[in-house]
């Protein structure tokens, strides 16, 4: 996020190829974005920019250190770890928006009862699709197992979940629509649902964080309503 | 008696190739490489259902149309997206929209 002149390069691809709204995250383990940058970032793109932290904690301890700050967290937080006591521990934490599975070796991580917690909570579990654009033929198919096998469970269980690109170069990035493409070809997604899991599940997430900051919302679906309020 | 055969439907798929600006490739390169990757990733059996034709690539103006069937239309933007290189030189196909005649496309 140091580096304005390598994000404008990344943003105005992002405009080459058709994309209106993007999710930035900072790099190095920066715990916030200061709302200067975020001006500066706005400045130079008219692309719809929204941001997250992701937390990589090691460990459950770690994780309560780390989690501390962010008790009135402006924008969307995810945590992505290996332990499994950690999965448990942020899937149950309201302050957590999003479970991410986006390394495969996380993916092996991923059980029913994180999804039943992730369910109970209204978060949301992220996949990316960067592991199934490497050229490697092996490793590609054996990602594509892996991620086929994660959605499937998932979507079983009727669990909120997100996917996106996270490429990090980019002549890796790719257009929304053709990512749903892949999700409905190689990963049997049916297309309306692949649809949603590239933009209404966003919307989704989006309200929620910002629904984090309404005093009248009491959590997901409840909200208190004054005698002047239009119900709807 | 008169036995009624259904006419096969086609999609349009307009789409954008960005690249630098020395890049350039020849229509036959292009094709081979979609093949390739239709191969890749459908094999046999998906590729002789895509019904795939190349009717326009620019690149002074980086856009393309192919034509294929309406049923694999999402398999053909599949393997356009896989496509990251061309003569050793980095590029991606992006879709910009589908249409079932050439009309709807120019709209």
């Amino acid at each position: 996020m140091d580096d304005l002149d390598e994000i404008k390069t990344k943003l105005d691809f992002c405009e080459k190829l058709g994309i209106k709204n993007l999710i930035l995250e900072p790099k190095n383990n920066k715990k916030t974005i200061s709302l200067d940058l975020k001006m500066k970032l706005k400045a130079l793109t008219r692309i719809n920019l929204y941001y997250r932290i992701t937390l990589k904690p090691s460990g459950l301890k770690e994780l309560k250190n780390m989690i501390r700050n962010y008790n009135n967290f402006k924008d969307i937080l995810s945590v992505e770890t290996l332990d499994k006591d950690t999965h448990i521990y942020a899937a149950k934490d309201s302050r957590v928006d999003i479970l991410s599975f986006s390394e495969q070796k996380s993916l092996k991580t991923l059980s029913r009862g994180v999804i039943s917690l992730v369910k109970q909570s209204g978060s949301y579990i992220e996949f990316s699709l960067a592991p199934i654009m490497i050229a490697n033929k092996s490793i590609q198919s054996k990602n594509f197992r892996t991620l086929y096998r994660s959605l499937k469970l998932v979507r079983n269980l009727n669990v909120n979940y997100i996917i996106n690109g996270n490429f990090e170069d980019i002549y890796d990035f790719r257009h929304p629509r053709a990512l749903i493409s892949i999700c409905y070809s190689l990963l049997d997604l049916p297309l309306y649902e692949a649809k949603k899991a590239f933009k209404e599940y966003h919307l989704n997430l989006l309200k929620r964080v910002q629904g984090r900051h309404n005093n009248n919302i009491i959590e997901a679906g409840i909200r208190i309503i004054k005698e002047n309020d239009k119900i709807g | 008696m008169i036995k009624l055969v259904k006419i096969e439907k086609q999609r349009y798929i307009l789409f954008k190739v960005i690249k630098d600006d020395s890049t350039y490739f020849e229509e036959k390169t292009f094709l081979n490489s979609i093949w390739q990757s239709i191969w890749k990733y459908f094999g046999m059996k998906g590729a002789n259902k895509v019904g795939l034709w190349l009717l326009e690539l620019n690149l002074e103006n980086n856009l393309g149309i192919i034509r294929c069937s309406n049923k694999t239309k999402e398999e053909i933007i599949t393997a356009l997206t896989f496509i990251k290189e061309i003569d050793n030189k980095r590029v991606i196909f992006s879709p910009i929209k589908t249409s079932g005649t050439i009309k709807g496309l120019k709209k």
